[in-house]
Protein backbone atom coordinates (compact mmCIF):
# COMPACT_ATOMS: atom_id res chain seq x y z
CA UNK A 1 0.00 0.00 0.00
CA UNK A 2 2.43 2.60 -1.10
CA UNK A 3 0.81 5.94 -0.67
CA UNK A 4 1.23 8.83 -3.00
CA UNK A 5 2.53 11.91 -1.24
CA UNK A 6 -0.61 13.76 -2.21
CA UNK A 7 -2.69 11.16 -0.42
CA UNK A 8 -0.56 11.32 2.66
CA UNK A 9 -0.69 15.09 2.62
CA UNK A 10 -4.45 15.02 2.33
CA UNK A 11 -4.60 12.73 5.34
CA UNK A 12 -2.28 14.93 7.32
CA UNK A 13 -4.31 17.97 6.40
CA UNK A 14 -7.43 16.29 7.71
CA UNK A 15 -5.94 15.36 11.09
CA UNK A 16 -6.59 18.59 13.02
CA UNK A 17 -10.22 18.58 12.07
CA UNK A 18 -10.53 14.84 12.65
CA UNK A 19 -9.19 15.36 16.15
CA UNK A 20 -11.64 18.13 16.85
CA UNK A 21 -14.46 15.93 15.65
CA UNK A 22 -13.21 12.97 17.67
CA UNK A 23 -12.89 15.03 20.82
CA UNK A 24 -16.38 16.33 20.41
CA UNK A 25 -17.65 12.79 19.97
CA UNK A 26 -15.92 11.10 22.85
CA UNK A 27 -15.12 14.00 25.11
CA UNK A 28 -11.68 12.80 26.01
CA UNK A 29 -8.52 13.86 24.22
CA UNK A 30 -6.58 10.66 24.76
CA UNK A 31 -9.34 8.45 23.55
CA UNK A 32 -9.96 10.83 20.69
CA UNK A 33 -6.35 10.59 19.60
CA UNK A 34 -6.48 6.82 19.75
CA UNK A 35 -9.57 6.98 17.62
CA UNK A 36 -7.80 9.18 15.09
CA UNK A 37 -4.86 6.82 15.02
CA UNK A 38 -7.09 3.86 14.42
CA UNK A 39 -8.87 5.79 11.71
CA UNK A 40 -5.61 6.52 9.91
CA UNK A 41 -4.50 2.90 10.16
CA UNK A 42 -7.75 1.69 8.80
CA UNK A 43 -7.74 4.26 6.05
CA UNK A 44 -4.27 3.17 5.05
CA UNK A 45 -5.27 -0.47 5.04
CA UNK A 46 -8.15 0.39 2.76
CA UNK A 47 -6.59 3.11 0.72
CA UNK A 48 -7.44 1.25 -2.45
CA UNK A 49 -11.07 1.88 -1.81
CA UNK A 50 -10.52 5.61 -1.70
CA UNK A 51 -11.22 7.25 -5.02
CA UNK A 52 -8.76 9.97 -5.86
CA UNK A 53 -10.49 13.22 -6.47
CA UNK A 54 -13.21 12.55 -3.93
CA UNK A 55 -13.26 14.15 -0.53
CA UNK A 56 -10.53 12.58 1.61
CA UNK A 57 -11.69 14.43 4.66
CA UNK A 58 -15.25 13.13 4.37
CA UNK A 59 -13.94 9.62 3.85
CA UNK A 60 -11.83 9.79 7.00
CA UNK A 61 -14.68 11.28 8.99
CA UNK A 62 -16.86 8.39 7.90
CA UNK A 63 -14.32 5.85 9.06
CA UNK A 64 -13.81 7.64 12.35
CA UNK A 65 -17.51 7.87 12.98
CA UNK A 66 -17.99 4.18 12.28
CA UNK A 67 -15.16 3.28 14.62
CA UNK A 68 -16.55 5.52 17.28
CA UNK A 69 -20.01 4.06 17.00
CA UNK A 70 -18.80 0.51 17.32
CA UNK A 71 -16.84 1.54 20.37
CA UNK A 72 -19.72 3.61 21.65
CA UNK A 73 -22.03 0.64 21.67
CA UNK A 74 -19.66 -1.05 24.04
CA UNK A 75 -19.40 1.96 26.29
CA UNK A 76 -22.90 3.23 26.09
CA UNK A 77 -23.42 3.79 29.75
CA UNK A 78 -20.27 5.76 30.08
CA UNK A 79 -21.19 8.18 27.36
CA UNK A 80 -24.81 8.53 28.28
CA UNK A 81 -23.84 9.83 31.65
CA UNK A 82 -23.97 13.27 30.18
CA UNK A 83 -24.36 15.15 33.41
CA UNK A 84 -21.60 13.36 35.14
CA UNK A 85 -18.33 11.89 34.05
CA UNK A 86 -18.57 12.70 30.39
CA UNK A 87 -19.26 16.34 30.97
CA UNK A 88 -16.58 16.32 33.58
CA UNK A 89 -14.03 14.87 31.23
CA UNK A 90 -14.78 17.64 28.79
CA UNK A 91 -14.19 20.24 31.42
CA UNK A 92 -11.09 18.95 32.95
CA UNK A 93 -8.68 18.23 30.17
CA UNK A 94 -5.63 20.42 30.57
CA UNK A 95 -4.92 20.64 26.85
CA UNK A 96 -7.97 22.70 26.34
CA UNK A 97 -7.14 25.98 27.93
CA UNK A 98 -10.64 27.18 27.81
CA UNK A 99 -12.41 30.15 29.02
CA UNK A 100 -15.35 29.77 31.29
CA UNK A 101 -17.85 30.25 28.53
CA UNK A 102 -16.21 27.56 26.48
CA UNK A 103 -16.54 25.19 29.39
CA UNK A 104 -20.19 25.96 29.76
CA UNK A 105 -20.69 25.47 26.10
CA UNK A 106 -18.87 22.16 26.10
CA UNK A 107 -20.88 20.88 28.98
CA UNK A 108 -24.06 21.79 27.14
CA UNK A 109 -22.73 20.18 23.99
CA UNK A 110 -21.99 17.01 25.92
CA UNK A 111 -25.61 16.80 26.94
CA UNK A 112 -26.86 16.58 23.39
CA UNK A 113 -27.83 13.19 22.06
CA UNK A 114 -24.90 11.84 20.03
CA UNK A 115 -26.77 11.96 16.74
CA UNK A 116 -27.57 15.61 17.17
CA UNK A 117 -24.13 16.49 18.39
CA UNK A 118 -22.32 14.94 15.47
CA UNK A 119 -24.69 16.49 12.96
CA UNK A 120 -24.24 19.93 14.47
CA UNK A 121 -20.48 19.60 14.51
CA UNK A 122 -20.13 18.29 11.00
CA UNK A 123 -22.26 21.07 9.57
CA UNK A 124 -21.62 23.84 12.04
CA UNK A 125 -17.91 23.45 12.67
CA UNK A 126 -16.24 20.99 10.33
CA UNK A 127 -17.58 22.81 7.33
CA UNK A 128 -19.34 19.94 5.60
CA UNK A 129 -22.42 20.54 3.55
CA UNK A 130 -25.67 18.94 4.62
CA UNK A 131 -25.22 16.46 1.80
CA UNK A 132 -21.71 15.52 2.90
CA UNK A 133 -22.79 15.21 6.51
CA UNK A 134 -25.64 12.96 5.43
CA UNK A 135 -23.21 10.73 3.56
CA UNK A 136 -20.90 10.58 6.56
CA UNK A 137 -23.74 9.73 8.91
CA UNK A 138 -25.39 7.42 6.40
CA UNK A 139 -28.75 9.06 6.64
CA UNK A 140 -31.00 11.36 4.65
CA UNK A 141 -30.22 15.03 4.16
CA UNK A 142 -33.51 15.93 5.82
CA UNK A 143 -32.52 13.92 8.86
CA UNK A 144 -29.30 15.86 9.19
CA UNK A 145 -31.15 19.14 8.89
CA UNK A 146 -33.61 18.23 11.57
CA UNK A 147 -30.87 16.95 13.87
CA UNK A 148 -28.96 20.19 13.44
CA UNK A 149 -32.06 22.22 14.20
CA UNK A 150 -32.87 20.20 17.26
CA UNK A 151 -29.29 20.42 18.43
CA UNK A 152 -29.31 24.19 18.16
CA UNK A 153 -32.60 24.51 19.95
CA UNK A 154 -31.50 22.18 22.69
CA UNK A 155 -28.19 23.95 23.14
CA UNK A 156 -29.90 27.26 23.37
CA UNK A 157 -32.28 25.81 25.91
CA UNK A 158 -29.50 24.41 28.01
CA UNK A 159 -27.52 27.59 28.00
CA UNK A 160 -30.36 29.94 28.70
CA UNK A 161 -31.91 27.65 31.31
CA UNK A 162 -28.64 27.83 33.17
CA UNK A 163 -28.83 31.57 33.10
CA UNK A 164 -32.47 31.74 34.04
CA UNK A 165 -31.99 29.75 37.20
CA UNK A 166 -30.14 32.59 38.68
CA UNK A 167 -29.98 36.03 37.24
CA UNK A 168 -26.88 36.86 39.18
CA UNK A 169 -23.60 35.11 38.62
CA UNK A 170 -24.24 33.13 35.53
CA UNK A 171 -24.68 35.57 32.78
CA UNK A 172 -21.37 34.66 31.22
CA UNK A 173 -23.18 32.42 28.85
CA UNK A 174 -25.53 35.15 27.83
CA UNK A 175 -22.63 37.44 27.40
CA UNK A 176 -20.97 35.25 24.86
CA UNK A 177 -24.23 34.44 23.22
CA UNK A 178 -24.66 38.14 22.80
CA UNK A 179 -21.11 38.82 21.80
CA UNK A 180 -20.91 36.15 19.16
CA UNK A 181 -22.28 36.32 15.68
CA UNK A 182 -22.14 40.03 15.41
CA UNK A 183 -21.22 39.50 11.79
CA UNK B 1 -26.95 46.85 27.85
CA UNK B 2 -29.74 44.44 28.10
CA UNK B 3 -28.93 40.97 26.99
CA UNK B 4 -30.53 39.73 23.89
CA UNK B 5 -29.80 36.17 24.82
CA UNK B 6 -31.75 33.61 22.89
CA UNK B 7 -35.27 33.30 24.10
CA UNK B 8 -36.35 29.81 24.75
CA UNK B 9 -39.03 28.67 22.45
CA UNK B 10 -40.13 25.22 23.35
CA UNK B 11 -39.73 23.11 20.29
CA UNK B 12 -39.51 26.16 18.10
CA UNK B 13 -36.77 27.19 15.77
CA UNK B 14 -34.18 29.68 16.73
CA UNK B 15 -33.88 33.01 15.06
CA UNK B 16 -31.09 33.44 12.58
CA UNK B 17 -29.34 35.66 15.03
CA UNK B 18 -29.36 33.00 17.73
CA UNK B 19 -28.19 30.39 15.28
CA UNK B 20 -25.30 32.60 14.36
CA UNK B 21 -24.33 33.09 17.96
CA UNK B 22 -24.38 29.42 18.74
CA UNK B 23 -22.53 28.66 15.55
CA UNK B 24 -19.89 31.16 16.42
CA UNK B 25 -19.15 29.62 19.81
CA UNK B 26 -19.21 26.16 18.36
CA UNK B 27 -16.73 27.18 15.72
CA UNK B 28 -14.42 28.71 18.28
CA UNK B 29 -14.50 25.66 20.51
CA UNK B 30 -13.76 23.46 17.53
CA UNK B 31 -11.06 25.68 16.14
CA UNK B 32 -9.31 25.66 19.44
CA UNK B 33 -8.50 22.02 18.78
CA UNK B 34 -7.84 22.51 15.09
CA UNK B 35 -5.24 25.12 15.89
CA UNK B 36 -3.22 22.52 17.75
CA UNK B 37 -2.26 21.21 14.34
CA UNK B 38 -0.99 17.71 13.72
CA UNK B 39 0.58 16.05 16.76
CA UNK B 40 3.87 14.33 16.06
CA UNK B 41 2.46 10.90 16.65
CA UNK B 42 0.32 11.23 13.53
CA UNK B 43 3.09 12.67 11.40
CA UNK B 44 5.31 9.79 12.46
CA UNK B 45 2.59 7.28 11.84
CA UNK B 46 1.90 8.46 8.32
CA UNK B 47 5.56 8.75 7.50
CA UNK B 48 6.21 5.24 8.70
CA UNK B 49 3.27 3.87 6.85
CA UNK B 50 4.41 5.61 3.75
CA UNK B 51 8.09 4.98 4.10
CA UNK B 52 8.36 1.28 3.33
CA UNK B 53 10.12 0.38 0.09
CA UNK B 54 7.56 -2.27 -0.67
CA UNK B 55 4.02 -2.73 0.38
CA UNK B 56 4.52 -5.67 2.73
CA UNK B 57 7.08 -3.79 4.73
CA UNK B 58 4.84 -0.80 4.95
CA UNK B 59 2.18 -2.86 6.61
CA UNK B 60 4.47 -3.87 9.41
CA UNK B 61 5.93 -0.59 10.28
CA UNK B 62 3.26 0.96 12.44
CA UNK B 63 3.53 -2.02 14.70
CA UNK B 64 7.16 -1.43 15.35
CA UNK B 65 6.30 1.44 17.62
CA UNK B 66 4.35 -0.70 20.03
CA UNK B 67 6.47 -3.81 19.92
CA UNK B 68 10.15 -4.42 19.58
CA UNK B 69 11.70 -5.57 16.36
CA UNK B 70 11.61 -9.23 17.28
CA UNK B 71 10.39 -11.40 14.46
CA UNK B 72 7.41 -12.92 16.21
CA UNK B 73 6.14 -9.65 17.39
CA UNK B 74 6.38 -8.17 13.98
CA UNK B 75 4.26 -10.89 12.55
CA UNK B 76 1.78 -10.49 15.28
CA UNK B 77 1.70 -6.79 14.71
CA UNK B 78 1.06 -7.39 11.07
CA UNK B 79 -2.01 -9.36 11.98
CA UNK B 80 -3.05 -6.54 14.22
CA UNK B 81 -3.05 -4.14 11.35
CA UNK B 82 -5.01 -6.52 9.21
CA UNK B 83 -7.45 -7.13 11.98
CA UNK B 84 -8.28 -3.49 11.89
CA UNK B 85 -9.84 -3.69 8.49
CA UNK B 86 -12.86 -5.92 8.81
CA UNK B 87 -15.16 -3.26 7.47
CA UNK B 88 -12.73 -2.67 4.68
CA UNK B 89 -14.06 -1.40 1.45
CA UNK B 90 -17.58 -0.72 2.47
CA UNK B 91 -17.08 2.74 3.84
CA UNK B 92 -17.80 4.77 0.85
CA UNK B 93 -20.44 2.76 -0.84
CA UNK B 94 -23.08 4.63 1.03
CA UNK B 95 -23.70 7.76 -0.93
Amino acid sequence: MTMRPSVRDAMLAAVPSLRAFAISLCGNVDRADDLVQETLLRAMANIDSFQPGTNMSAWLFTILRNLFRSEYRKRRREVEDADGSYAESLKSHPEQQSRVEFEEFRVALAKLPPDQREALILVGASGFSYEEAAAICECAVGTIKSRVNRARTRLSDLLSIDGADDFGPDHATRAILSAGGRG
Amino acid sequence: MHTDAPVRKAGGRLSREDQRRLGDILQRVYDEVVRQGVPDRFKDLLNELNGGPDSDQAGQKPAAQKAGPAGDEEREADRLVEAKSPESSQHKGSN
